[in-house]
């Protein structure tokens, strides 16, 4: 049994891939996930690794099931990922893609928050690069309001496990804990799982992330944040109630979107918020639920970004109002991307048929009826806008007859591995039920739940059939709580940034002007004294060279008024001694 | 894309109702008042999702949509 990090050998092997040969990389990038896989599949449950740093005990190593069915659909996903972007001749993004999958792993096996902090830094850094790696303007400017956002939400990391240290007097990353500092904690844990209104970095920024960037954007953050909420907050009623809105809110905001990758992005939202309303429930059939969730979610949305990448990288566009008649050009993508349409749907026989449901149960099993209705309504809006949607206005709808090129092997290698897995784990539920935390006992084909499901897309796909005709998309943007950051940037910048140069520059001005001012006035105060003088009676300058201002002759002071000044100080003197002292 | 007839609607709703009523007859499959209505869930999917279309098209739609350029000059340089 091995007692090694999983994160050390993708992080490692991020170090060691520009050592190599650069056609060797790609290959390279494939064998650290499967090493880490092996060495996740050698931890014992209940193992773990403890480090004395300083005064502290870290644990780097803390095996669970809950942590090590995260451990394994990490492994997996990057995997996929590296196979998807076997063309990638750019190193740095490989290396980032492996250090951001290892620090990921390092999150979820952490059982201290020292640890956690430290690979939640470095996730929040590798996978800011996978954003600006797209080299464009748009990408820039997204991926530093992402690393703000994440800075931000780390510092607050920071300040929660302080807190709870100066409190508890330890950082062991262990059960629910209260306070201030577990509030702090919950706010950061809860701004990278995306819970509205802390969401719309993840709307701004993963869309703008490279073709494959995107595919482990959208595997990574937002699962260790379940993880982690999994992990300290599972319980937490404010978490099911945020998690019920979050899943109808995205699904309301992607139907509105025009760009591919946006509406997906709108969908991990949606997704998310499933999970996390799992986890406040807090039972063991609800993390269970959760868990699998997260990853079947890790699969078919990694899916879902690989299709709408390789329409992206074959014909350069991803809105859908330039898209359209891609069908005869891109078939197999179209059949690849609706394996994860389908998924993500819940559809029987797929993955998110078999993960969703374990949620929806235990709300059932909890009596929650609000939150059964709403999570049923964000199922229907996920097949609204994911299956009929995005298929419609990219694969069919009007042939604005789009050059393409074709796409890489490799890309639809990535894609197909994808969508087996989902379709495997739909089939064979136990083969994701075996890994979850506690024992599942949910059996998910029954007639009833095959009725329920199948008439909830049935009828929801015949409603969109009805009104398709007046369902358009439009070349807008949809307006999000990013707006109360950007919106008011240039102001912000120009009273941070702007207005303090020119503060500064001000002031250097003026202390330079005194400083010439001293030093001419210490090197020849009569001279200066004259100018001053002169200028102050007559408003004559000196710059202007309309007269002579010093002449020594004549502004030099006698000799003998040097004398009777001294002489003067002298009586002073004498003075202050005789009749103060 | 041909429009179905509307007409499909209601007979849609028979078809799910009888599927409901012939296969779950006289099983209790439900914690809810909705489990024991045959042909719930195709309400459910119909209504459902024209709310969902209405709501983000209709009414969030109109307040929130802008040009695509409507952040141009938004990022400092």
């Amino acid at each position: 049994m091995s007692s090694l990090p999983p994160a050390i050998i993708l992080i490692s092997g991020a170090l060691v891939l520009p050592l190599l040969p650069r056609r060797a990389r790609s290959l390279a990038f494939l064998f650290f996930p499967l090493l880490a896989w092996a060495v996740v599949g050698t931890l014992e449950e209940g193992s773990s690794l403890t480090l004395r740093f300083l005064t502290f005990e870290l644990v780097p190593l803390r095996v669970d099931r809950l942590s090590r069915a995260f451990g394994y659909v990490f492994v997996v996903i990057a995997f996929l990922g590296g196979v998807y972007g076997y063309h990638l001749e750019d190193t740095g993004q490989q290396m980032a893609a492996l250090v951001y999958a290892g620090s990921s792993l390092g999150v979820v096996f952490a059982g201290d928050f020292f640890t956690l902090f430290v690979y939640w830094e470095i996730m929040a850094v590798a996978s800011a690069y996978l954003i600006f790696a797209r080299r464009a303007d748009r990408s820039r400017a997204a991926g530093f309001r992402y690393l703000i956002v994440h800075l931000f939400g780390g510092n607050v990391l920071l300040a929660g496990i302080l807190w709870q240290y100066v409190e508890t007097g330890s950082i062991l990353f262990n059960g629910p804990a209260g306070g201030p500092g577990a509030y702090l904690i919950l706010l950061s844990f809860a701004i990278n799982a995306a819970i509205p209104p802390l969401h719309a970095w993840l709307v701004d920024s993963y869309p703008e992330g490279t073709v494959t960037g995107s595919v482990f954007l959208s595997a990574f953050t937002t699962k260790t944040a379940v993880y982690v909420l999994a992990r300290g907050f599972a319980g937490w009623e404010i978490l099911t109630v945020t998690g019920a809105i979050m899943a109808l809110y995205g699904v309301i905001f992607a139907f509105m979107e025009n760009d591919i990758r946006r509406v997906l992005a709108y969908h991990i939202v949606s997704q998310v918020g499933y999970m996390v309303a799992g986890v406040g429930l807090g039972t063991e059939v609800a993390i269970n639920g959760s868990t699998a969730h997260a990853f079947a979610h890790i699969l078919y949305k990694g899916l879902l970004f690989m299709g709408a990448g390789a329409v992206l990288y074959s014909t350069g566009k991803s809105k859908m109002s330039e898209l359209g008649g891609l069908a005869q050009s891109l078939p197999w993508v179209l059949s690849l991307y609706m394996a994860g349409a389908l998924s993500i749907s819940a559809f029987p026989l797929f993955s998110g048929f078999v993960s969703k449901s374990l949620v929806v149960h235990s709300a059932e099993l909890d009596h929650r009826v609000v939150m059964v209705l709403l999570l049923n309504l964000a199922s229907v809006g996920t097949f609204l806008s994911i299956a009929l949607k995005v298929p419609y206005f990219t694969w069919f709808g009007p042939d604005r007859s789009i050059e393409t090129r074709p796409v890489p092997w490799n890309m639809y290698a990535g894609m197909m591995l994808a969508a087996g897995i989902n379709i495997a784990i739909g089939i064979y539920p136990h083969l994701l039920y075996r890994v979850m935390p506690f024992p599942v006992a949910y059996k998910p084909y029954t007639a009833a739940h095959l009725l329920e499901t199948l008439q909830l897309l049935a009828f929801t796909g015949f409603a969109f059939w009805l009104v398709i005709d007046t369902i358009h998309v439009e070349r807008k943007i949809t307006l999000d709580l990013d707006w109360f950051y950007r919106k008011p940037a240039p102001a912000i910048f120009q009273l941070t940034v702007v207005s303090l140069d020119r503060l500064f520059a001000v002031t250097e001005l003026a202390a330079l002007n005194f400083a010439h001012r001293l030093s001419q006035a210490c090197a020849n105060p009569a001279e200066f004294a004259a100018r001053w003088i002169s200028r102050s009676t007559d408003g004559s300058d000196e710059r202007r060279g309309d007269r002579v201002f010093y002449d020594p002759n004549r502004h030099r002071p006698p000799i003998g008024f040097i004398v009777w000044v001294v002489l003067c100080c002298f009586v002073v003197l004498l003075a202050w001694s005789l009749f103060v002292i | 894309m041909r429009r179905p007839p509307v007409a499909l609607v209601p007979g849609g709703f028979v078809v799910a109702a009888m599927a409901d009523a012939w296969f779950l007859a006289g099983e209790h499959h439900g914690e809810f008042w909705w489990s024991d209505v045959y042909g719930f869930f195709s309400l459910l999917g119909f209504f459902g999702s024209l709310a969902i279309m209405l709501i983000a098209k209709v009414v969030v739609g109109p307040w929130l949509q802008r040009g695509e350029d409507y952040y141009h000059g938004s990022n400092p340089p």
